[in-house]
């Protein structure tokens, strides 16, 4: 029914040609596959404003630290394989170099280095579950520092 | 003119079908035979009556062939309509099917959308932690709060 419509109309079957090649498109979020999602935020003590962006964030933010102005500066996503290692640059000609590790079922181990120039400022690794998140923070930045929110799905 | 002949000269010309130069041939023979000519009166008088009748029932059924033949248009016009529908639906299609195309290349495989986070969870396990020229510190707030990893930089 489906092939005698499209004969009689070409415009119906490049229509579902283009959905297959949709559906093709979407990545799939393979067990191997982990999708980096890191925000740089900026915190300070000039201004009360936290910026909308950060979500649900925003109230644990500010219950743990004694800031009274986030601002995102900055947030990137990547989609990495294990072993796959990702750059994320950062404020402040800082870098992040995210590196997803083999883990079981859904853990997600992450290697992760951030650098200052040529300066190594924090190796680590971590585990954590999907949709997971880990703040860093502590690195200056203007008149305040850097916070770094790393999530992983 | 014998009698037989006569006669499908009386219905040819209550046909009208009767050609000028037989009607002379005809008229005499009728002038001659009685039972002719009774035939020519009757078959005479029925033209004109079957006329009339065709004519009465004509008139009779006109509102309903009228209201059959405007059903008739209107489903025409109905079913041409259907088609030229269906043929620009299928001649457009392309446009609608391209732009979503173009959304999902747009958004979907760069994964780069800008939704506020929501964490499904904080708990993290910190295997090992290093800094060749910083002090590193875990806070552990509770299970509510994230983990935070501070890096103190050394002055």
């Amino acid at each position: 029914m489906l092939s005698a419509a499209s004969r009689k109309y070409p415009g119906i079957r490049a229509l579902v040609l283009l959905l297959l090649l949709l559906l093709a498109a979407v990545p799939s979020e393979a067990a191997d596959t982990v999708i980096v999602d890191v925000g740089a935020v900026y915190a300070s003590n000039e201004g009360t404003s936290i910026d909308p962006a950060l979500g649900t964030i925003r109230g644990k933010l500010h219950s743990m630290f004694n800031y009274t102005s986030y601002r995102m500066l900055d947030r990137k996503r990547r989609s990495l394989s294990v072993g796959e290692a990702g750059e994320f640059e950062l404020p402040g000609r800082r870098t992040m170099r995210a590196t997803p590790l083999p883990a079981h079922r859904d853990k997600v181990r992450l290697s992760i280095q951030i650098s200052d120039g040529p300066r190594n400022l924090l190796t680590t690794t971590l585990g954590l579950r999907r949709g997971g998140m880990v703040l860093v923070g502590g690195p200056s930045h203007q008149a305040g520092v850097l916070i770094l929110i790393i999530s992983a799905e | 003119m014998d009698c037989r002949a006569a006669l499908m000269s009386i219905e040819a010309k209550a046909d009208g079908l009767l050609p000028r130069e037989e009607e002379t041939g005809l008229a005499g023979h009728l002038d001659g035979c009685p039972t002719c000519a009774a035939e020519d009166a009757a078959i005479s008088a029925t033209g004109p009556a079957l006329r009339a009748l065709t004519g009465i029932r004509a008139v009779e059924k006109a509102p309903a062939l009228d209201a059959m033949w405007t059903r008739v248009r209107a489903g025409i016009e109905e079913s041409r309509e259907a088609r030229r529908r269906s043929s620009w639906i299928a001649r457009w299609a392309w446009i609608p099917a391209v732009g979503l195309a173009v959304l999902a290349l747009l958004f979907y495989p760069a994964r780069t959308d800008r939704s506020p986070f929501h964490p499904s969870s904080f708990d993290v396990a910190v295997e090992d932690v290093e800094s060749d020229v910083a002090t590193v510190a875990l806070v552990d707030k509770g299970e509510d709060l994230p983990r935070v990893i501070w890096i103190i930089e050394d002055a």
